[in-house]
């Protein structure tokens, strides 16, 4: 990773040469495949310094992985163009808005992968709309980024106001699949009759604790206590909240929201007040590192929802997650959406080749490998084989269940993440199909 | 004369019926608070006293750093709430070195290891202050005071700046080594000893502080110069010295204070120290600035407030009640609880 980045300006310079050559030459719509017809790059946006350095950095690694594998298609060479939207090492909406905009400056880039954050991708999808950049996010779970749920604000039609096509796409399954499904799991496995329930107060963490609810109050379940906390981050004392939850009969507790606001803190409060087994419960915002590292000695027996496939758990990632860690040694290198990135590139690439072919072998505009994006169908991928529906949804909708708990064989290899000294892992517990709707 | 009458008897009229609204209010708000407090139970509200009275001693012991600072040299130290993280990462900085991990019963060697790593974190962190005030503010204490306020505001994102890039973004945990027992206080009610320690090292500081002000050389000397620096200059007192030993005793609170705290929550943040400076502050107004015993009741007082504000309202809100009741009292009590101690200039 090192070396790329150190690269990537003799990268860019090169591509931009060959650019230039490719403009100066296009009208000859050479037939011959060794020639090299121009460079085509994909837009990175992930968070990738700071706290989230964790997410963006595996996740980019995926993306120029895949990149670096394909390195050309129909005879344009393929190259990558990064950027980081991480301010004080927190994701960024507006820094993310920046950047798309630079991205569109590049007339190279046809696509791109990101953001990490529903935020971030709220604030880049009317930009993107406009110009008919197609996005493919590796991560994004907020469903209110694609639909028109009544309670949804802004609406998905709101974020895309000059009426073009949509151009947004992502791999991840929706938060009203990864709520219900951390809802079922608890109501029927976990036999949790009673719950509280809590969120940062954020796009992705109140989404997700609502749903989580809705599916839960659905199924019979009662809710005695919600808190929601604005500005989460800058709160220290939750213990009047697990108070209030252990004073009603709370049998655990579940919330939104993402482990940079302190989500994993809140476990940690728990000892004392709540016996050590007490389930804790949250979505893909607490699958990581950090969050067992925060929830410390009381990191056994949370439970998290990741909105994909386990790539460990599915054979066809194997082959694929093999050659990226022989490529990228160190553990740090491989995260949870490294494999997703890798899929949603492939998904470009899809597209690219398809409008490539639909322009007669020229180089396509944007908006060209936006339309080819919609076709994509049944493509396969180490994710398992997926198609987009219209609105841009990945099928099928797979959400899977993680325990932290003590790892044993080979639990601590697969696991998405683990804490510091490897005591606690998230482990693997079951993966669901909600393609059906929930 | 029949106009002057006339006023008289508006203003008293509007007199009577703001404070008639205000009582109003002041019911509906009481009946509100006593049914939610009732249908929650005595334990309930003896729990969330105890959290509210361990995090108001913390928010007390910054708050005295505050205040030390504004009553003599008439300065609203921002980088104060930022000296109380730095205090926290310089103590965690020494944890492993005196053998303090989690797990483990700390016993009487590590009490005294915890003593030690206390007694380090305070006196750099009190060094710091002392040179910050000496680079950031000495060469601006004849200007106008905007000047000296904004190097403030500059010397906390220099202080976050250079902890971010110390410890990185994310939230640190604290090793959670103090005593986990609890006494139990009834049926669904208890103390922690944790909570009780809390409370005790804070107590502990600020009856200290209070008779080092009233009793020592150095103490009288901080109120002479608090009163009248030039006056205090002709009688002999070394002002850049006085005003250099106020940084040092703020910034030792401030960082046990933010030893206490990361201890007690076992997380601590580079961030943190911005919006607990501005509850302290707060604190500091509310009780009277200037006044020692004002910012550790404000300090109290806004712990309290929001411990029950998050457990009988919604967490959201509970900034929004500090300072509604903040506004209160001020309007009513401009110079704060227990009034100023700065004298008219």
């Amino acid at each position: 990773m090192n070396w790329l980045s150190r690269s990537k300006p003799i990268v860019l310079v090169v591509a931009a040469t060959l650019g230039a050559f490719a403009c100066g030459g296009g009208g000859g719509g050479g037939s011959s495949t060794s020639t090299n017809k121009g460079t085509i790059a994909i837009g990175i946006d992930l968070p990738e310094s700071g706290a989230e350095a964790s997410n963006g950095v595996p996740t980019m690694a995926g993306v120029k992985f895949a990149v670096d594998q394909k390195k050309s298609i129909k005879g344009f060479t393929l190259s990558t163009v990064n950027f980081d939207d991480a301010v004080n090492g927190v994701h960024d909406p507006q820094k993310g808005a920046q950047n798309v905009n630079q991205m569109l400056a590049n007339a190279d880039v046809l696509g791109m992968v990101g953001p990490f954050n529903s935020n971030v991708a709220r604030a880049e999808i009317p930009i993107t709309n406009q110009a008919g950049l197609v996005m493919v996010s590796p991560a994004n779970t907020n469903e209110c980024l694609t639909r028109d749920y009544d309670y949804c604000d802004p609406k998905a039609s709101g974020l895309r106001p000059s009426g073009q096509a949509n151009n947004y796409f992502r791999v991840a399954a929706t938060d009203d699949h990864q709520g219900p499904a951390m809802a079922d799991y608890a109501y029927d496995q976990l036999k949790a009759t009673t719950l509280a329930v809590g969120s940062d107060n954020e796009t992705y963490g109140k989404g997700i604790a609502d749903n989580f609810a809705k599916e839960y109050l659905k199924k019979g379940g009662k809710i005695e206590v919600r808190q929601d906390y604005p500005g989460m981050k800058n709160v220290s004392d939750f213990r009047s909240f697990l108070t209030s939850a252990k004073s009603k009969n709370a049998a655990g507790v579940y919330f939104g929201g993402t482990d940079s606001n302190k989500v994993c803190v809140v476990r940690s409060q728990m000892k004392g007040i709540f016996p050590a087994s007490t389930p804790f419960m949250g979505g893909d915002g607490v699958v990581t590192s950090q969050c067992l590292n925060d929830a410390a000695d009381n990191a056994v027996d949370m439970y998290g929802t990741v909105a994909a496939v386990d790539a460990s758990h599915t054979p066809e990632a194997k082959s694929t997650i093999d050659a990226f860690k022989k490529a990228n040694p160190n553990a740090t290198d491989y995260g949870a959406y490294t494999v997703p990135a890798y899929a949603a590139t492939q998904a470009i690439f899809e597209a690219v080749s398809m409008a490539i072919d639909s322009n007669n072998g020229n180089k396509p505009s944007r908006k060209q490998v936006r339309d080819a994006m919609a076709k994509v169908k049944n493509l396969k991928t180490p994710i398992g084989t997926i198609s987009f529906d219209k609105y841009g949804d990945v099928q099928p909708q797979i959400i899977t269940v993680y325990h932290a708990k003590a790892p044993s064989g080979t639990d601590q290899a697969n696991a998405p993440a683990c804490n510091t000294n490897n005591s606690v892992c998230w482990v693997f517990e079951k993966s669901v199909n909600y393609s059906g709707g929930a | 004369m029949v106009s002057i009458a006339l006023q008289r008897t508006r203003s008293i009229a509007n007199g009577r019926l703001g404070s008639l609204l205000l009582l109003l209010a002041l019911c509906v708000v009481l009946v509100v608070v006593g049914q939610r407090v009732l249908s929650g139970g005595l334990s309930f509200f003896i729990q969330i006293l105890v959290f509210g009275l361990a995090n108001g001693a913390i928010y007390g012991l910054v708050a005295l750093g505050y205040t030390m600072v504004y009553g003599i040299i008439e300065l609203i130290n921002f980088a104060h709430g930022d000296l109380v993280t730095l205090g926290a990462f310089i103590g965690l900085a020494f944890f492993p070195i005196f053998g303090l991990v989690e797990g483990k019963d700390l016993g009487l060697i590590g009490v005294a290891a915890l003593a030690a790593v206390f007694l380090i974190a305070m006196l750099l962190t009190g060094g710091i202050n002392v040179l910050i005030e000496r680079v950031a503010y000495r060469p601006l204490r004849n200007s106008p005071r905007l000047a000296p306020l904004i190097t403030a505001v500059g010397m906390s994102f220099v202080l976050q700046g250079i902890m971010y890039l110390w410890k990185g973004a994310f939230q640190i945990h604290v090793p959670d080594i103090l005593p986990g027992s609890r006494i139990p206080l009834g049926p669904g009610a208890s103390v922690g000893v944790k909570d009780l320690i809390v409370i005790a090292i804070a107590v502990v500081l600020v009856i200290g502080l209070n008779l080092f002000i009233d009793r020592t050389r150095l103490g009288k000397a901080m109120r002479a110069t608090a009163q009248d620096r030039d006056a205090a200059q002709l009688m002999g007192i070394d002002i850049n010295r006085t005003i250099a030993a106020t940084f040092f005793i703020g910034a030792v609170l401030a960082a046990s204070a933010g030893m206490i705290r990361g201890l007690y929550f076992n997380t601590v943040n580079f961030s943190d120290g911005y919006q607990l400076g501005l509850f302290a502050f707060t604190a500091a107004v509310f009780g009277g600035i200037g006044n020692i015993q004002g910012a550790a009741l404000g300090g109290l007082f806004i712990g309290l407030v929001k411990a029950y504000g998050d457990a009988y309202f919604s967490s959201a809100w509970t900034d929004v009640y500090v300072f509604a009741i903040l506004i209160l009292v001020l309007v009513f009590r401009p110079s704060g609880l227990l009034g100023m101690r700065v004298p008219e200039k």
